[in-house]
């Protein structure tokens, strides 16, 4: 129930920002009043589809991003490790030959998704062990993954055969000719994540860790592998948005996912996510993406120069934290 | 006692002050006189309000009432920069340096010597010289050395330098030898003697009586928050300091358990870490055993080594007999250890989530399984856990900031009693709680161990410990110096082996 009103104010500023679009809004500028009109498709269905569509890859990284972020880390290397996810995957599809192979299928999103965990896990370990910062530990192996990724094909993107119609479909398939599977993949992760957090042992733990770390420890939680397994699920995550991205391009872009860590930061800021560690849900951090989303949408349709798009998201992310640690004190 | 009847006003007096907290009254119309270079030493147990009256003079705390005044004239002193102004000094226990700045930098830190914010480090260096030598501080040579390359001796120097650069009159050393060698230590007084012929007034606290009788000029004692009087230092012997100590008539409001001790729940066989050395001891089901030390003795590091949460290097422990390996806080709480920790809000609970959320954290094994959580069953452990303890809050969903500290204290001891542990560990569990859930606590406590639990009780209240221990350990600098019981035991013993004064005596 708490966190059902925690959210109102979250879904009004979808609906506002759904309206603003829309309907346009007035303003003032150096030669008096205009009122810019809006954008006429806005709400069209395709258009609405097309959003949670660009929303699902950071939502899926928002969602270990939430993680980390509860337990009082953060985790900087997830643009990079998407970009290596992506590239190591391609590059053993590409081994698999000129047809469509299943077996090679596997072995290449299982390999990628190893790579993945094993950097997942080699963060939560030099976190839980070593007193090194969680921002550090993480933006060395963000250097690492992006070095690694880079070695793929001399740094040039790896173009995915039109024969992969499995690995693709992952990407830029539909469901019914309706559902994006991004998105599908994105819900279902939602409700893995959500059911992880608020529904486990685990998710207990992590909430006490976050809150009080010293305390945690008293109480018997078991940190390392607490730890651990936070930082996994966050790579094992960005392993999955890795795979979907690169196939949305239709090739591994070593370069891909600059930043991408700090849209993940935002989405599960603004949807009221403590920096501190200890406050945060799923939902929040879903319905954060999705403000980001529809903002970054209806940014572009707009037609607002993308040096603006900077501007307004960071304007948006200060407005957002600030109201929620007002609203919490 | 004998009256003032210098021509010249004090330097400083405290007239009837008053400071409480809550339902604590820490000082109680205490009287204090300072005159101008003397060494006046602050004696009293912890918690009998040095520190409190340490704080009123900093102006950290601000008295509920009575009058501060410096050379006669009325000071108020209400925060730390009117301390300042007054001369008034204060050198922690904990040295507040910066360690990575040098020796003259620290000295004028905040006050830099200088022009349009930039920093003129030649004109710092030579004033610190200059300052260092006319204190006469020989042992610091090299003002540009960094503070963490100084002993702890030397940088308590740097403290003493910084103070009297601002011209303190009156300074204030909180147990300053505590981790000083004898010859630092002995530099150290040297120091204050002639900072004494100088004109400046000190206030110098420890617990170490030979150490105060030899430096002080006068001492007053302090007992529950009250002075107990002044005396001429010269007048005095350490038996009659301990005795003004501890020479209460002891309360019998606290009640001590009937004694009917059932088979032996723990078993330490010389138990060592960095902190602990060679501790063995045993406990019975049903048993209270108190380790008395003074803070900062090292019986906090005991408790922890045997919850798991340091590292033990030697030694063993034993639950009903059967030899146990705890290295981490899981091991302990499965062989049946419980430690309510020291310090509730950094160790304790996790202070800015739900009462509800904190009892059922140790029990989310009983109440999620398989990722299906039972909420009934917790709100049932939850229910136990505040009825039981009978903790006043409004909704289980409350923070638990927002109770006080009893009642914080409650939810912490009573959130392990879902199951009952064997062998509970209380670190001080009545500090910071007002007399009413004092009482309260050790009723909870006594009604556990008539019911078979086993507890081992670590508070800095002597009192405290000997009323409600049924055996006492006298604990100091890491070591059980002897074991016996509470009722064979005077207070006064046990302070003369807490404070070195019968070094060389068995109890």
């Amino acid at each position: 129930m708490k966190t059902a009103k925690q959210m109102v104010p979250l879904l009004l500023a979808i609906v506002a920002l759904q309206v603003l679009f829309r309907f346009g809004v007035p303003y003032v500028w150096l030669d008096g009043f205009h009122w810019w009109p809006g954008i006429r498709n806005f709400w069209l269905p395709e258009n609405q589809i097309d959003i949670v569509q660009q929303v699902s890859v950071n939502a899926i990284l928002a969602f270990g991003m939430t993680l980390a972020i509860l337990i009082g880390g953060i985790d900087l290397s997830v643009g990079a490790l998407l970009a290596l996810v992506g590239t190591t995957t391609v590059y053993l599809l590409g081994i698999g030959g000129q047809t469509q192979n299943p077996l090679w299928l596997a072995i290449a999103v299982l390999a990628g998704l190893a790579v993945a965990a094993a950097f997942g896990a080699f963060n939560g370990l030099c976190a839980a062990k070593t007193r090194m910062p969680p921002f550090i530990i993480t933006l060395a192996t963000m250097l690492i993954a992006r070095g690694c990724a880079l070695r793929y094909n001399q740094g040039r993107p790896m173009h995915i055969g039109d024969h992969e119609t499995l690995f693709l479909g992952l990407g830029n398939g539909r469901l019914f000719g309706v559902v994006p599977i991004p998105v599908l993949v994105m819900l279902g992760l939602f409700l893995l994540t959500a059911v992880l957090l608020h529904r486990t042992r685990f998710g207990q733990y992590v909430y006490a860790m976050g809150g009080n770390r010293q305390a945690a420890r008293f109480t018997g939680v078991p940190m390392v592998p607490v730890e651990i397994l936070v930082y996994t699920i966050c790579s094992l995550l960005t392993g999955i948005a890795g795979m979907i991205h690169t196939a949305q391009l239709y090739s591994a872009e070593p370069a891909s996912g600059v930043g991408f860590e700090l849209d993940a930061i935002a989405a599960a800021v603004v949807g009221g996510t403590s920096f501190t560690g200890g406050r945060g849900t799923m939902i929040g951090t879903l319905i954060g993406a999705v403000i980001i989303g529809v903002l970054n949408k209806g940014l572009n349709q707009a037609g607002v120069h993308y040096s603006y798009q900077y501007i307004v998201k960071g304007i948006v992310i200060l407005i957002a934290v600030y109201l929620d640690v007002r609203r919490r004190r | 006692m004998t009256e003032a009847t210098a021509a010249a006003a004090p330097l400083l007096k405290l007239h009837r002050v008053t400071k409480r907290f809550g339902g604590v009254t820490a000082l109680d119309n205490v009287d204090f006189e300072l005159r101008r270079g003397e060494i006046h030493a602050l004696l009293g147990e912890n918690g009998a309000g040095k520190s409190t009256l340490i704080n009123v003079l900093g102006g950290i705390h601000a008295p509920d009432a009575g009058t501060i005044r410096i050379d006669a004239r009325p000071a108020a002193v209400r925060g730390v920069a009117d301390a300042d102004r007054y001369g008034i000094r204060i050198i922690h226990q904990e040295l507040s340096l910066a360690p990575n700045l040098s020796v003259a930098e620290n000295i004028y830190l905040g006050r830099e010597p200088g022009r349009l914010g930039l920093l003129n480090r030649r004109a710092i260096f030579a004033r610190a010289k200059q300052l260092v030598a006319s204190l006469g501080l020989d042992e610091i040579r090299d003002v540009r050395a960094p503070v963490r390359d100084l002993s702890v001796a030397h940088q308590q120097l740097v403290e003493i330098a910084r103070a009297l650069s601002c011209r303190a009159r009156i300074l204030v050393l909180d147990e300053p030898t505590s981790s000083l060698s004898e010859a630092e230590t002995e530099a150290l007084f040297a120091t204050l003697r002639r900072l004494r012929s100088q004109g400046v007034g000190i206030i110098y606290i420890s617990h170490r009586l030979e150490e105060i009788i030899r430096l002080a000029d006068r001492i007053t004692v302090l007992r529950d928050g009250r002075s107990i009087g002044t005396q001429p230092a010269r007048c005095v012997d350490q038996h009659q300091l301990v005795r003004w100590m501890v020479g209460r008539e002891i309360g019998d409001h606290f009640l001590r358990p009937p004694c009917n001790p059932g088979k032996t729940a723990l078993e330490v066989r010389r138990l060592s870490n960095a902190r602990v050395r060679d501790v063995s001891f045993s406990l019975r089901y049903g048993e209270i055993l108190g380790i008395a030390g003074l803070v900062g003795a090292g019986r906090s590091e005991l408790a922890r080594a045997l919850f798991g949460i340091d590292r033990i290097d030697a030694g063993e422990i034993r639950v009903d007999g059967k030899p146990v390996r705890i290295t981490r806080p899981r091991h302990a709480l499965d062989a049946g250890i419980v430690l309510v920790p020291e310090d509730r809000k950094l160790e304790g609970l996790v202070m800015s989530h739900s009462v509800s959320f904190n009892t059922a954290l140790p029990w989310v094994a009983d109440w999620i399984r398989a990722c299906v959580p039972n909420y009934r069953r917790r709100r049932e452990i939850v229910r136990r856990a505040i009825s039981n303890f009978a903790v006043k809050l409004a909704d289980p969903q409350q923070t638990v900031d927002s109770l006080s500290g009893g009642n914080q204290q409650k939810v912490l001891v009573g959130r392990w009693m879902e199951h009952r542990p064997k062998i509970l560990i209380l670190d001080e569990p009545t500090r910071g709680v007002d007399v009413g859930a004092r009482e309260e606590m050790f009723s909870i406590i006594s009604s556990l161990v008539s019911s078979g639990v086993a507890v081992l009780l670590i508070s800095s209240d002597l009192s405290e410990v000997i009323n409600v221990s049924h055996r006492i350990a006298v604990y100091r600098r890491g070591r059980i110096l002897c074991i016996a019981p509470a009722e064979s035991i005077s207070p006064e013993a046990i302070m003369e082996q807490l404070t070195g004064a019968g070094e060389n005596e068995n109890c």
